[in-house]
């Protein structure tokens, strides 16, 4: 079976775990851009950074047989540095017509403070202005719930976002309703110890699956492996779901989400058409 | 959907082997010094026990109740 993991953090991980990628049928992923664990000293930094999401790790993956595409923004959890950030957001209009940049993203809350919600309504703002996809982040752990809310709340509160365009990623029991009432994508990410496990992965398939709903492992450098999307695919086939129906999940839905850019080259997976 | 007594068979061992870990995790926390003042005011352990309250007597969307249970209610920041 063909996999797509559409949220994982590339620059993060060996080779390795691209050929373990590879083995598993992994065929294309998506990376959006995000904290590198230390907040950066200058725009220069994500200026560099960019150009490794666009240019160098298309080429690292593609020795593995893997098409990658990205995302471009300033993270949550430096969007506190308004300056910073502010700076970072002009170096992104001009790259968003580069073949490889889906769209806006991570974008979100990281401790849902005032200085991030700034940051985060005006990247929304850059999306709308450039017709981009979107694909949100959202906080861990105890502020999920209250980050999920003013998220969404914002952007359902602005007319210029069309919420079949937005992916509402790291969602869990108490806030894939929020995503999935409103019209958006909902992302289920596969992180064990802070966000959902294989078991309730598949247990979230069960519920709300399978239309709208895209599942990644999320590996960056922390504790985070590929495998997990996988065994979340091998849990959901074991209850007796078919392949075809895996498929959907899997491989279609992000298909079909990406497709949205106009850049997204993959065709549905109910043939080998690459 | 498989039946109840089917998925019960399949996670049973699992699910003992879980609860068996957060018992000896308890049990490690107490066996730290001034641990009888920590189980009396720590709010994290009081959540914990708030949730095996859950686990206990709720039923459906335990997961749901539970991620509730940790979730910060507080007021979005003026605006």
């Amino acid at each position: 079976m063909k996999f797509i993991d559409p949220h994982i953090h590339c620059v993060s991980r060996t080779t390795d775990d691209y050929k373990f990628m590879q083995r598993c049928g992994v065929v294309a992923v998506s990376e959006p851009a995000f904290w590198a664990g230390f907040d950066r000293s200058s725009a220069a930094s994500f200026g560099d950074y960019f150009r490794h999401l666009m240019d160098i790790e298309p080429k690292r993956a593609a020795m593995y047989g893997i098409d990658h595409y990205c995302w471009l923004c300033i993270n949550a959890k430096e969007a506190e540095n308004v300056a910073l950030s502010r700076e970072v957001i002009k170096l992104i209009p001009p790259l968003l017509n580069h073949p490889r940049v889906l769209g806006v993203g991570e974008i979100g809350l990281n401790k849902n403070t005032r200085n991030e919600i700034t940051i985060f309504e005006e990247q929304v703002d850059i999306a709308a202005k450039y017709n981009q996809l979107i694909l949100i982040h959202t906080p861990h752990l105890e502020d999920k719930h209250k980050g999920t809310s003013i998220i969404t709340s914002i952007l359902k509160n602005d007319q210029r976002i069309k919420p079949e365009r937005v992916l509402i990623d790291h969602c869990e029991e108490h806030t894939i309703r929020m995503a999935r009432d409103a019209g958006f994508w909902a992302g289920l990410t596969i992180y064990p110890v802070s966000k959902v496990t294989p078991v309730r992965g598949a247990d979230l398939l069960e519920q709300f699956g399978p239309q709208m709903i895209c599942v990644n492992s999320a590996s960056d450098w922390g504790e985070s492996h590929p495998a997990n999307m996988i065994d979340t695919c091998l849990e959901y086939r074991r209850r007796g779901h078919s392949e075809v129906e895996a498929l959907q999940i899997f491989f279609d839905n992000p298909c079909r989400f990406f497709s949205q850019s106009g850049k997204w080259k993959l065709k549905l997976g109910h043939s080998d058409t690459r | 959907m498989a039946s109840a007594k089917d998925i019960l068979d399949h996670f049973f061992l699992e699910m003992r082997w879980r609860t068996l870990s957060l018992a000896a995790d308890l049990d490690r926390v107490e066996r730290g010094e001034q641990s009888a003042a920590l189980f009396k005011t720590d709010s994290r352990l009081q959540k914990l026990h708030k949730a095996f309250g859950i686990l206990a007597s709720a039923s459906g969307n335990r997961a749901e109740q539970v991620q509730n249970l940790f979730s910060d209610t507080t007021a979005p920041p003026p605006r």
